[in-house]
């Protein structure tokens, strides 16, 4: 056969990356804006002079965070052990039930349903109940875990039946099964919106070991603020408080990284256009 | 691809005998109301019809996607469908993509990709084929699509539209690349499209289609000789039909 050679280039690599690269004011910007924030907070302090146990000071905070670092670093182990593993369960769970509710028609009168009545119930009302039924670390293991399987499932959900209609057709038009379909076709589609839920629930899965940690637990950054707290050290309850955001940026992070490896056909994909 | 190491069953004619479907439940809208259509085993048949008068709802029905309330339709064997634009999966690479149809043939995985680089060497892909689809031009992507199409070694290739989003040259050299397979494999196609000259460059015949719910209200063989009065034989048509005004 006989055809003309394609007339054009894939994208170079070299301008997809320039692209991309963030402007120096751009990342100055980026750094300028919290540590203003964090000024402004030190000056406040300066000017309105707080009880330290009500307000403290940023610089206060970093010094009691210095001084309890041990204590802190205890804590925040088993806080990030209880949403590294709730997080994994919420993302294996999650997707299980989303791919059973999308392509079952059962199991979308069954269980859709009770998905989002679980999200209805505050997760504080039900702490209490969890502690009397499991052990300490798997009530907060199953709060963590409700608080971040929602969305993961509604992602997940809505992804596998929001396939282009055409790749479908593709795939039935050659003679794919419908199982074929839903395995090669559905699931790879939708992950783009799977890890969009993933990374939410990495967000909400440190708020849910929080709530079990305050409620059920003598371990975990959730605890050490109900302790610290109720013995004035609001300090070292700030520094709690900071390090349980960085966990929670951590984990965010680490889901984008996955994202980036195990999807790199979005890339281009969702590059923002000017 | 073409000749070379896809062993492409000859094709089938397509006959298609008062076939009536409705979709949707509240309450069922009809979109084929009694087609009947003969497509000739080795012909290349164009479907002309005004947008969304059931032209792909009728490719489904072929294809086997959808059943038909009533009638009958016989393709005499597996048809490959193309649907509209080129329908790539995004994850795949391009050799993944342009396998895909031969391994959904149930040739070996290792087989598959062989037959997808030939293909990808013969359509002027060279040096892409670890490329996602993103990372192609609309050319590309469509070379790639009629490749994955051809590779399933079907008889009966059923296009759906699928040059209409493509610029005028790319569209070209689309034609150039669909006849040279054309003439390769002897599949018998159905083509659906909106351009009257492009079923006058690469089909044998025309079938025109009313509004919805389609019917077919005419049928003509091609001649390329005249162009211009085909194109007007297709506009009357689809006048009278009251597709146009």
């Amino acid at each position: 056969m006989t055809t003309a050679p394609a007339r054009s280039a894939a994208v170079a690599p070299d301008a997809t990356a320039r692209r991309r690269r963030l402007r120096p004011g751009q990342v100055a910007l980026a750094v300028a804006l919290p540590l203003l924030a964090i000024a402004l907070w030190q000056v406040a302090t300066w000017v309105f002079a707080p009880r330290e146990w009500i307000l403290p000071s940023p610089a206060a905070v970093a010094q009691a965070g210095w001084e309890a670092r041990e204590r802190l670093w205890f804590h925040a182990q088993w806080t990030a052990l209880i949403a590294v593993v709730g997080l994994v369960l919420a993302i294996a769970i999650g997707s299980a039930l989303a791919y059973a509710i999308a392509r079952s028609r059962v199991a979308w009168l069954a269980v859709y349903p009770w998905v989002i009545v679980s999200q209805v119930i505050p997760l504080v009302a039900l702490a209490p109940l969890l502690v009397l039924w499991f052990p300490p670390f798997a009530a907060i293991l199953v709060l963590a875990v409700l608080m971040s399987i929602f969305p993961v499932v509604v992602a997940g959900v809505d992804g596998l039946r929001g396939t282009d209609r055409d790749l479908v057709r593709a795939a039935r038009g050659l003679g794919a099964s419908e199982s074929w379909t839903w395995n090669h076709v559905r699931v790879p589609a939708a992950m783009p919106r799977l890890f969009t839920g993933i990374r939410l629930a990495a967000v909400f899965v440190v708020s849910g070991a929080v709530v079990g940690e305050l409620v059920a637990s003598e371990r975990g950054l959730g605890a050490l603020t109900r302790l610290t707290a109720g013995q004035f050290e609001t300090a070292v309850t700030f520094a709690a408080v900071v390090l349980l955001g960085l966990i929670g940026l951590a984990l965010f992070g680490l889901v984008v990284l996955a994202e980036r490896i195990t999807l790199p056909w979005t890339r281009r994909a969702t590059r923002r256009t000017r | 691809m073409p000749a070379k190491g896809v062993d492409v069953p000859h094709g089938h004619d397509i006959r298609v005998s008062d076939v009536r479907l409705a979709l949707g439940d509240d309450p069922p809208v009809p979109v084929l109301d009694g087609v009947d259509l003969v497509a000739r085993a080795g012909e290349a048949t164009a479907i002309i019809g005004p947008s969304g008068c059931g032209k792909s709802t009728l490719l489904d029905v072929l294809a086997g996607l959808v059943a038909p309330d009533a009638g009958t339709v016989d393709t005499g064997g597996e048809v490959a469908l193309m649907p509209q634009g080129d329908a790539l999966m995004p994850w795949l690479t391009l050799r993944d993509n342009v396998s895909m149809g031969a391994r959904l043939a149930g040739v070996p995985a290792h087989e598959a990709a062989a037959r997808a680089d030939a293909a990808i060497a013969r359509l002027g892909l060279t040096g892409f084929a670890d490329h996602y689809p993103h990372a192609l031009s609309g050319g590309m992507r469509q070379r790639a699509a009629l490749a994955r199409t051809v590779l399933a070694g079907r008889p009966t290739w059923l296009l759906d539209e699928p040059f209409g989003a493509l610029d005028a040259l790319t569209r070209a050299e689309m034609h150039h690349v669909l006849r040279d397979l054309r003439a390769q494999e002897g599949p018998t196609i159905l083509l659906v499209t909106h351009d009257v000259a492009e079923a006058v460059a690469l089909c044998d015949r025309i079938v025109v289609a009313g509004p919805r719910p389609m019917r077919i209200v005419d049928d003509m063989r091609v001649d390329a000789a005249a162009p211009h009065a085909m194109r007007d034989s297709v506009l009357d048509a689809l006048r009278t039909a009251g597709a146009i005004t």
